[in-house]
């Protein structure tokens, strides 16, 4: 055992050498997909598919090492730590390196560094490992499509704008890969461009997604400023909590920001920890978070006020990214795109950006409980009005894609909570058995001829044995079923949400748990409604095909890979590590424990936050297996005895006129239509009949008409008669000689 | 010196030699005629030269005006040149007739 340990924990590459090549893991699947976009075409299938899979699989082998590195701690050694250089503390279990300046403008910088710590880590595993699992799906999948190589390049190319986004040390090269993997979705959701829906639904998720990270741009702005803000007017004994000796904690943080520019993350880190959150808790420091800032555009304003303006507009751009509430209409239509790509964005990365960006900035968002309470309660409203959504979905993967929005405003609600290592432990499990069942509903569809509506499937578990037993070990995960990963996040997170308090808002814990509770019976229910539905009983009367056939190896072995690693991951949950009091720790807490320390520690200064670090007892692990069972008891009722046995009666009007309700997702789209898109579309009519009659009719058409005016004009005086010319030079000349005349009178 | 012609009468026969010779360019159709006006104003251009050299004694004038003579020469040897191979392509020197740069 200590071997096996020792072995885990000695980098087979020297840490600080392999962090200089950091930049492969992005290179990687980037020179893929140009390889695959621009010469696909004549590569050849297998050719495409082999470039597409490898560039992956480099990329996970690459990660993996990152990952070890960053795990790096020879016996009796140091754990391996990068310098940072915005305080003389290091970072511990990461490593970085800084490739210089990208750009910089005045005395804003921002340096292309890229770092991997735990947190990171895990999430480059995720979206290496199932990526690739699904590229090795996709070959398969995709094996009819005309333009596959397009699509493995759209693939590569969002691969690649993942990593580039989890692997950024700042908040600008995350916004890069934030941007990328929005172009890439939108390219993969349209992907089949000639069918206008699918065109649509890829434009939709363009366009809100843009809404959100419009919201992002200007929360960074904000950041800047309040980082400007911050150094002009704090006193070296703000700094007491950052270094020994406060005033060398100062001068550092500054050679800090004019090296790495005021976007890097370890630089907002050290602020956070220097900011008191009053005056009283601090009283030689020149500032906290309730002092007003003194001069810049922010004036007036104070400290803690801006920063939660900054992280609701931060909210509002994970919100787009990640499929919350106001914004999470592109994802249920987004699955216009091939399933494996539902599979990637769901699953493994898009969606999951907003909790990863929550969690790389967990300590400013615990400066400001309004922030999180927001957080959690934009959550669990997305996550209760999804579920609900989902009752009455029958395309499965439209009620796949409902589950993931509602399981991501779970994730929200633990960030919201401060519970952050439980909400990447959920983000993990989640990869493994969302991406499972999603590519299982894809093997559904590729073995019944591309029938999505779950009516009309039923009795696969005969004919598909593989992809029936793998969507059921997901199905039993997702509903947290015991001894399943998905039992042990989601119980995690919810006992988080319970336990830990906002200050100020002391009530919103029990709140929150009944709610979370509430929907974990709604996701229990539609998720064995449809597993019912589509594997067990009779085979549908309206089936495309007589007999499903079973799918190619190339999917299965990924869904079995998928299902095996959504058992497995429940090993991150169970309590194995020395944690503090003697209480032993999950796994992933105290794996997750150096990325969430600043938060941890600010969060005992106990200004804002409480946190919990108590283990849920037995009692919280029945509850939450009973609400899965009753959930899921209830499904099997409906679905097996009761529905069965009316079969042929009408269903009363009510259930009905419920059932068109939730059908046509509560009519959010419809509302904004009539809220959102018709006035702007309004405003864009009448803002094009302005330019069309000005500058279309006066300023294009007009300068035009004056030019062939003058043209018609003169042309007369062109004859090209030298007589005239010279009639008109004698002329002239008279004119001069009568002036000449008039000035020597005078 | 009392013997002299007063300048302002050189001066008037210049000018009308001048009018004569632009009224001839701008009324006549005949580019022989024309060419034969435009020689009448250098000439009429000469004679206000010669004058200003005599009433200033100054051969400054005389130089200017063997000049003139010299271009006035080289121009109307080319001018003539133009005007016959003109003659030869088109049968007539009526400057009415010769626009083709109008179009």
């Amino acid at each position: 055992m200590d071997a096996l340990k020792s072995f885990f924990m000695t980098a087979p590459v020297e840490p600080a050498e392999f962090a200089q090549s950091l930049w492969l893991i992005i290179a990687l699947p980037l020179l893929g997909a140009f390889v695959c976009g621009v010469f696909g075409k004549r590569l050849g299938r297998g050719n495409v598919h082999l470039i597409a899979c490898a560039s992956v699989a480099g990329a996970f082998v690459l990660s993996a090492i990152a990952f070890w590195c960053v795990n790096h701690a020879p016996q009796g050694g140091l754990p391996v730590s990068m310098e940072n250089p915005f305080s003389a503390s290091a970072l511990r279990y990461s490593i970085g390196y800084d490739y210089g300046i990208w750009f910089a403008a005045g005395d804003f910088r921002v340096n292309l560094g890229l770092m991997v710590d735990h947190l990171s880590g895990i999430m480059l595993l995720v979206i290496t490992g199932v990526g690739f699992l699904i590229h090795l799906y996709s070959t398969s999948y995709m094996e009819h499509d005309e333009s596959g190589w397009r699509y493995f390049a759209y693939l590569n190319l969002f691969v690649a704008a993942m990593l580039t986004l989890v692997l950024a040390d700042n908040l600008v090269l995350l916004f890069v890969g934030w941007e990328g993997v929005g172009l890439a979705s939108y390219l993969l959701i349209g992907f089949w461009y000639t069918d206008a829906a699918k065109a649509w639904a890829g434009r939709k998720a363009f366009v809100t997604n843009r809404i959100g990270d419009f919201a992002f741009l200007i929360a960074s702005f904000l950041l800047v400023l309040l980082v400007g803000a911050f150094t002009g007017q704090a006193n070296p004994a703000n700094y007491t909590s950052v270094g020994v000796d406060p005033s060398a904690a100062q001068t550092r943080y500054a050679e800090g920001l004019a090296f790495k520019g005021p976007l890097s993350f370890m630089g907002l880190e050290i602020m956070a920890n220097a900011l008191p959150v009053t005056a009283e808790s601090n009283p030689a420091a020149a500032l906290s978070l309730q002092s007003p800032i003194a001069q810049g555009p922010l004036e007036g304003r104070t400290f803690g006020g801006v920063l939660t303006v900054t992280l609701l507009l931060f909210l509002l751009g994970a919100a787009g990214k990640s499929a919350q509430f106001p914004l999470y209409v592109w994802l249920p239509d987004a699955m216009a795109g091939p399933t494996p790509v539902s599979a990637l964005i769901h699953a493994a990365t898009m969606v999951t950006a907003g909790v990863y960006l929550f969690c790389r900035m967990s300590y400013l968002l615990v400066l400001s409980p309004t922030a999180m309470l927001t957080v959690a309660i934009i959550g669990a409203v997305t996550a209760l009005l999804a579920a609900l959504i989902a009752f009455a979905q029958d395309d499965i993967k439209k009620v796949l894609a409902y589950s993931t929005v509602s399981q991501l405003g779970l994730m929200f609600m633990g960030v919201g909570t401060g519970i952050f290592w439980a909400a990447v432990l959920h983000l993990v499990t989640h990869a493994f058995f969302k991406a499972c069942l999603f590519l299982g509903a894809g093997s559904v569809m590729h073995g019944n001829g591309d029938e999505t509506d779950i009516k009309k499937l039923g009795g696969l578990r005969r004919e598909m044995k593989t992809t029936w037993w793998t969507f059921a070990v997901a199905t039993l995960a997702i509903t947290g079923i015991f001894p399943l990963s998905g039992f042990f996040s989601k119980d995690a997170l919810l006992h988080g949400v319970h336990h830990n308090h906002l200050v100020g808002f002391e009530g919103a814990a029990n709140a929150l748990y009944a709610l979370g509770l509430l929907i974990a019976v709604c996701t229990a229910f539609y998720m064995t409604r449809v597993y019912l539905l589509t594997f067990e009983g009779e085979r549908s009367k309206e089936a495309r095909v007589a007999h499903a056939h079973e799918s190619s190896g190339y999917m299965t072995v990924p869904l079995v890979l998928l299902a095996i690693l959504s058992i497995v991951a429940l090993f991150y949950a169970l309590p194995l590590m020395p944690g503090r009091n003697g209480v032993r720790q999950p796994v992933m807490e105290n794996f997750l424990g150096p990325v969430f320390a600043s938060a941890e520690r600010l969060a005992a200064r106990g200004g804002q936050v409480k946190l919990d670090h108590s283990l849920p007892s037995i009692v919280d692990y029945l509850v939450a297996w009973v609400t899965a069972l009753v959930g899921g008891g209830l499904a099997a009722f409906a679905y097996l005895k009761y529905f069965p046995s009316r079969a042929g009666m009408p269903a009363p009007v009510w259930a009905r006129s419920v059932r068109r309700f939730t059908q046509n997702k509560f009519y959010v789209d419809e509302v904004y239509e009539a809220v959102v898109i018709r006035p702007v579309k309004g405003l864009g009519t009448l803002v094009f009949k302005m330019v069309e009659a000005f500058i279309d009719r006066v300023l294009v058409h007009g300068t035009a008409w004056v030019t062939n005016f003058t043209g018609i004009t003169l042309r007369y005086l062109q004859t090209g008669d030298a007589q005239v010319y010279a009639a008109v030079m004698a002329l002239a000349l008279l004119g001069g000689a009568v002036y000449a005349i008039i000035q020597v009178l005078n | 010196m009392a013997n002299s012609v007063d300048i302002k009468y050189y001066l008037i026969l210049a000018a009308v030699l001048f009018c004569l010779g632009m009224f001839g360019v701008l009324v006549r159709r005949n580019a022989l005629v024309v060419f034969m006006c435009v020689e009448l104003m250098l000439n009429a251009a000469n004679l206000t030269f010669l004058a200003f050299a005599k009433q200033h004694g100054n051969v400054t004038g005389h130089v200017s005006a063997f000049f003139v003579i010299a271009v006035a020469a080289a121009e109307a040897s080319i001018g003539l040149a133009i005007v016959i191979a003109v003659f030869r392509s088109r049968g007539t020197v009526n400057i009415e007739d010769i626009r083709t740069m109008k179009h």
